[in-house]
């Protein structure tokens, strides 16, 4: 049971409870407000029925013709609301609005290779790994997953625009670009 | 002159400034003027570049030339702009585009920028004007829209009155119907097409909207707009037809957002014949907690939630039914961490339905072979506590129940033995738990012992679980109150806070801060601290501004009201005035006391009291797990029981503001002629027809509340000393004309030009010998207050000298606090010349035995805290001991060994620090 709301800005003052967490990056304002200045729609709040922030998602759409897709930024959720599907809840607006509203050809996100709960959960969620990106996640260094731990998969879910599904392929995994290839 | 000619000319000038060197700017600039003297845009970029290196004074001047001038390039209108927001003068950049629009009515670009200039400064009415003459001009859509949101914006603020707002809206759906186009034509001026018809009450309309198949479709995609569609259909009484919709949503869409579960029970208690609806929703929630299952908990919290509501309004018959619901969703999802937080506002429980669930829980067995059974027993022990009645509150069961936490501690521990140190630990909970019984030991008995216990435990669970935010949450906390002040900074930091969290996490480590600052010594850690916190205000009014402008210009009208409210809660954050207050408090301990640092600072702290505060402090962050009858782990753990709130800083600056104004040169008619910038509005909630002083000398009983005893006395004093010496503070005060002639010939000796506006009256030979016409007023003695507030302190300081450390360094820090104020009150009559010109002698004389008798009592007081420093570290052997005792054999002695020392030490560093800092100050005073 959770409130699934917009994401406002003055939610930067409660999402205390979500941010201190290794994973999530607490942003300059002006990274959220360049998401809500521009795409409102793909941002958005999950709440407790008491006003407590459980997590939220932030999203975009960008790309050119056939590459032409809704974007993944940020989602997270915190300690204590996990494992109840809210992430799931999240995603499916974003991909709802990314298809309907953006016409979107798909959504993708990045995820650490090294984080096989989270892919596993794309994976139910209909996501493939379309590429892998070396070294995605420089800052943390090479830890104990070794490469995985800094490489990215490129995930992505077909929209109904992309009859053909480009955006699946079966040796997602082997295609491996670097990170300049696609900032 | 060919724009290449120019472009190339200019080259060096704009150069300097990319690359911030601004003084090669001005040179650059300099070179230029001397070949054209009138070139506007040389001027311009030559006030950017001093405007940047802080020389205000030379700006101005320069500014004011460019603006005479009216200009309507580009190059120069942008340098203006970035001029004008540096000198805080936003008023003359609408001005200026104003002008500029004003000559080339077909220039777009000056349209926008004026009308960006008018929101930024909040200029409602302004701004919809300019917008409605826009859209006249350029017939694009999106201008219209503009001025139907500045309208909205003009009525919802608190200034304007209730009629006006009706006419305002009204004004809005008029410019709204005359589009050409409609409103669904984007989700977004829907949603502001929605806004107005809900205020206005247009129902027919808001049905056509709504109903219609492109309405339906918007509402399907956008929360935003759904949400005003339920509103409006809320404040129709249509709960019934908002009740079907969301039970359609959630039987056939699956959709499982609470606000449908909220719509469904509102219609249910809507109207007569509630018995059958709320037969009819329990079959839904029924219904949807068995599709569920396991996967979403919704419809079991939605038939408690049904449960609840029939209780409320006195319908449910069957007192068990609670129950049941409440064992069934607990033995749904007793296993995972939400269940504590879904369950609390369900067991405010009595009698034998109290029984009931207390025998529920406790027949759970403890078993922590996996995480999941570990979260089932931290859960049954979070909801046990939280219903404890106050009779079981008692040092014996809290014991106990310590014991308990840290034994099911040890034993979970190995659940979570394989996680990467990334993760949190299963565990951690229960060390949270047992944090929050060991202050609960602490508020029975005042025995520190507990702290020192708790702390060591927290710290060893920390070092199991690196990433425990909560638990280094309960460790800053206990620092601060054992006076460990520098083992708390070092968990702040580790929280790795950061740009908005500053606002809302600093009071953490900031609040009465002053208490442990050492900047008497040097030691400026703390007021970096301060420093640091207080940059997110700076990116504010610099980033947001900028992103209202693009919401305006991506047409996003439901984020416009939003950045602005959340611009304006952290511009007038109390946080932010709290960290101000703090760090002034800081800074006069280590800096001379001189006219700069009090007009600069009176003229700060004068603007801030006129502001309306929003308290945007997280306290909700802390892992509360007291029994609900208690205080909770908030108000348990502050520093002195007393959080800094709006009456704490109202009090402080009135009292701050007294002593400076007194001090200070600078009267209001002085202050309108030397402030740059322009003067912030007025917003706070006061009576506009009492005057400053009126304001500063009324003490109102709940401010006093939120001081701690001490802090009251401190005011009391300065309260005195105040008033004893206004009227020779009035009467020695330079007259105006003096203090403005001064202040030009600093600034001509500076700029080499004369100060704009002031016109320095002819005077006879020098100018600080100005006649008087009164006499000077008598000269009374000090109030008995006054003269023996020292050695009240003296005494008050002999009693807590065996209490607890901080409020011995709360004594001490504001005897000297007191001292360093009656300073800033006295500096005036320390000159001799202003002494025997103004016949005050008899009380520049009446200052020194209470100068005297101070010295010698801070002297006094930083000889004990230097002892009692030394003391501590013997005492050494009992805090082993506390960090020892805890119930457990698993934590070795030289881990807690370790922690007491660095406790022991952290002490010991704050009181010599302040005794060193103490003496420091006597010493300079002495002189």
């Amino acid at each position: 049971m959770s409130v699934l709301r917009p994401f406002k800005a003055t939610d930067m003052f409660k999402f205390n409870n979500v941010n201190l967490d290794i994973w999530t990056e607490t942003y300059g304002i002006g990274f959220y407000m360049t998401y809500l200045s521009r795409w409102p729609d793909l941002c958005c709040v999950q709440e407790a029925p008491s006003g407590r922030t459980m997590g939220y998602i932030l999203g975009k759409a960008e790309g050119e013709h056939a590459d032409w897709h809704g974007h993944v930024t940020a989602l997270t959720v915190a300690p204590e609301y996990r494992r109840l599907g809210l992430a799931r809840k999240m995603m499916h607006l974003l991909e709802t609005v990314s298809d309907e509203v953006y016409k979107g050809f798909y959504v993708d996100l990045y995820v650490r290779c090294a984080n096989h709960l989270a892919i596993d959960m794309y994976e139910g969620m209909g996501y493939s790994v379309f590429r892998r990106v070396r070294e995605y996640y420089g800052t943390l260094g090479i830890g104990k997953g070794g490469r995985d731990e800094e490489d990215a998969f490129d995930m992505r879910k077909p929209m109904s625009k992309d009859v053909h599904k480009r955006s699946i392929r079966a040796n997602g995994r082997d295609m491996i670009v670097s990170p300049q290839e696609v900032s | 002159m060919s724009s290449t000619a120019q472009e190339r000319q200019m080259k060096p000038v704009y150069d300097a400034l990319d690359s911030g060197s601004n003084k090669s700017a001005v040179v650059a600039c300099d070179k230029l003027l001397k070949k054209q003297p009138k070139n506007v845009l040389v001027k311009s970029l030559k006030a950017l570049a001093l405007v940047r290196q802080q020389k205000i004074e030379e700006s101005l001047s320069l500014c004011d030339d460019v603006l005479a001038t009216k200009p309507t390039d580009d190059a120069v209108l942008t340098a203006m702009t970035h001029v004008l927001r540096g000198l805080g003068r936003y008023n003359d950049v609408i001005g200026m585009f104003e002008e500029a629009f004003k000559r080339h009515p077909t220039n777009e670009e000056y349209g926008c920028q004026t009308f960006f200039a008018n929101i930024r400064a909040a200029n409602w009415k302004n701004a919809q004007q300019i917008a409605a003459r826009m859209h006249k001009q350029f017939q694009e859509d999106r201008y219209l829209y503009w001025s139907v949101i500045s309208a909205v914006l003009q009525a919802n603020d608190p200034s304007t009155p209730a009629a006006t707002r009706t006419i305002l809206y009204k004004l809005a759906h008029r410019l709204i119907e005359s589009s050409p186009t409609p409103s669904y034509f984007s989700a977004e001026r829907f949603y502001l097409h929605l806004l107005v018809v809900r205020e206005l009450k247009l129902n027919e309309e808001a049905d056509k909207l709504l109903n219609s198949e492109v309405g339906q479709k918007i509402c399907s995609v956008s929360l935003a707009c759904d949400d005003v569609r339920r509103k409006i259909w809320q404040d129709r009484g249509l709960s019934e037809q908002e009740g079907e919709h969301a039970e359609k949503q959630i039987a056939e869409k699956g959709d499982r957002n609470w606000l449908e579960v909220l719509a469904v029970l509102d219609a249910t208690f809507t109207g007569s014949d509630s018995s059958a609806k709320v037969e009819k929703a329990r079959e839904l929630f029924e219904k949807v907690a068995s599709e569920d299952g396991d996967k979403d908990r919704s419809g079991l919290l939605a038939l408690l939630e049904l449960e609840r509501r029939e209780r409320e309004v006195g319908a449910s018959s069957d007192l068990e039914r609670l129950n049941a619901l409440l064992e069934r969703y607990f033995a749904a999802t007793g296993d995972k961490a939400c269940c504590f937080e879904d369950l609390r506002p369900f067991v405010s429980l009595e009698g034998h339905q109290q029984q009931r669930w207390t025998a529920y829980l406790e027949q759970v067995p403890p078993s922590f072979a996996t995480a999941k059974d570990v979260q089932k027993v931290i859960n049954v022990q979070k909801l046990l506590r939280f219903s404890l009645p106050s009779s079981q509150i008692t040092v014996d069961a809290e014991t106990e129940r310590v014991k308990r936490y840290i034994q099911y501690y040890h034993e979970a521990l190995p659940v979570g033995a394989s996680l990467p140190s990334t993760e949190l630990q299963p565990a951690d909970d229960f060390a949270l738990l047992a944090g929050n019984a060991f202050i609960s030991l602490w508020e029975l008995t005042r025995d520190y012992k507990y702290l020192y216990s708790a702390a060591s435990f927290l710290e060893f669970a920390l070092s199991r679980s690196k990433q425990s935010f909560l638990s280094r949450l309960i460790l800053i906390r206990i620092y601060r109150l054992i006076g460990a002040p520098s083992l708390a900074l070092e968990h702040y930091r580790a929280l790795n806070v950061k740009q908005v969290q500053h606002d809302t996490l600093s009071h953490l480590i900031i609040s009465r801060a002053s208490t442990f600052s050492l900047a008497s010594t040097g030691d400026i850690t703390y007021s970096t601290e301060c420093i640091e916190s207080s940059q997110i205000y700076l990116s504010n009014s610099q980033e947001t501004p900028e992103f209202v402008v693009r919401a305006f210009t991506g047409e996003r009208y439901s984020q416009i009201p939003e950045f602005i409210d959340f611009e304006q809660r952290l511009e007038n954050s109390l946080q932010r005035d709290n960290i101000k207050m703090e760090h002034l408090r800081m800074r006069l301990t280590h800096e001379p006391i001189a006219s700069d640092l009090i007009d600069m600072e009176l003229i700060e702290l004068k603007f801030i009291f006129d502001k309306i505060h929003h308290d945007n402090r997280d306290f909700e962050i802390f892992p509360n797990y007291q029994p609900k009858e208690s205080q909770g782990f908030n108000q348990q753990t502050l520093l002195f029981g007393k959080s800094e709130g709006l009456g704490w800083l109202s009090i402080f600056l009135k009292t701050y503001i007294r002593a400076f104004q007194q001090a200070s040169d600078l009267d209001d008619t002085v202050e309108d002629k030397l402030l740059i910038g322009d003067r912030p509005k007025q917003t706070g909630n006061f009576d506009r027809s009492l005057t400053l002083r009126e304001r500063l000398v009324s003490l109102n009983e709940d401010e006093l509340l939120e001081l701690t005893d001490e802090e009251k006395k401190f005011v009391e004093f300065a309260k005195a000393v105040a008033d004893w010496l206004e009227p020779y503070h009035d009467y020695a005060r330079p007259p105006p004309a003096v203090v403005l002639a001064e202040a030009a010939k600093q600034t001509e000796l500076k700029t080499g030009h004369p100060l704009k506006g002031i016109e320095i009256p002819p005077t006879n030979g020098n100018a600080s010998h100005h006649k008087k016409d009164d006499k000077p007023p008598a000269v009374v003695d000090p109030s008995e207050l006054i003269a023996q507030y020292f050695e009240g302190v003296k005494q008050r300081f002999e009693v807590v000298k065996a209490a607890p450390l901080v409020d011995v360094l709360h004594v001490a820090t504001l005897a000297q606090e007191a001292f360093l104020l009656f300073a800033v009150e006295t500096t005036r009559f320390k000159s001799p010349s202003v002494v025997k010109m103004n016949k005050l002698g008899a009380l520049a004389a009446s200052f020194k035995p209470i100068r005297a008798e101070a010295l010698a009592i801070l002297k006094r007081i930083a000889g004990e805290l230097s002892k009692l420093g030394e003391a501590d570290a013997t005492g050494r052997p009992a805090i082993n001991a506390a960090c020892a005792s805890l119930f457990s054999s698993n934590i070795d002695s030289d881990f807690t060994n370790g922690v007491a020392r660095k406790i022991v030490e952290s002490r010991k560093k704050v009181t010599e620090g302040i005794s060193k800092g103490l003496t420091k100050i006597v010493t300079q005073h002495s002189a």
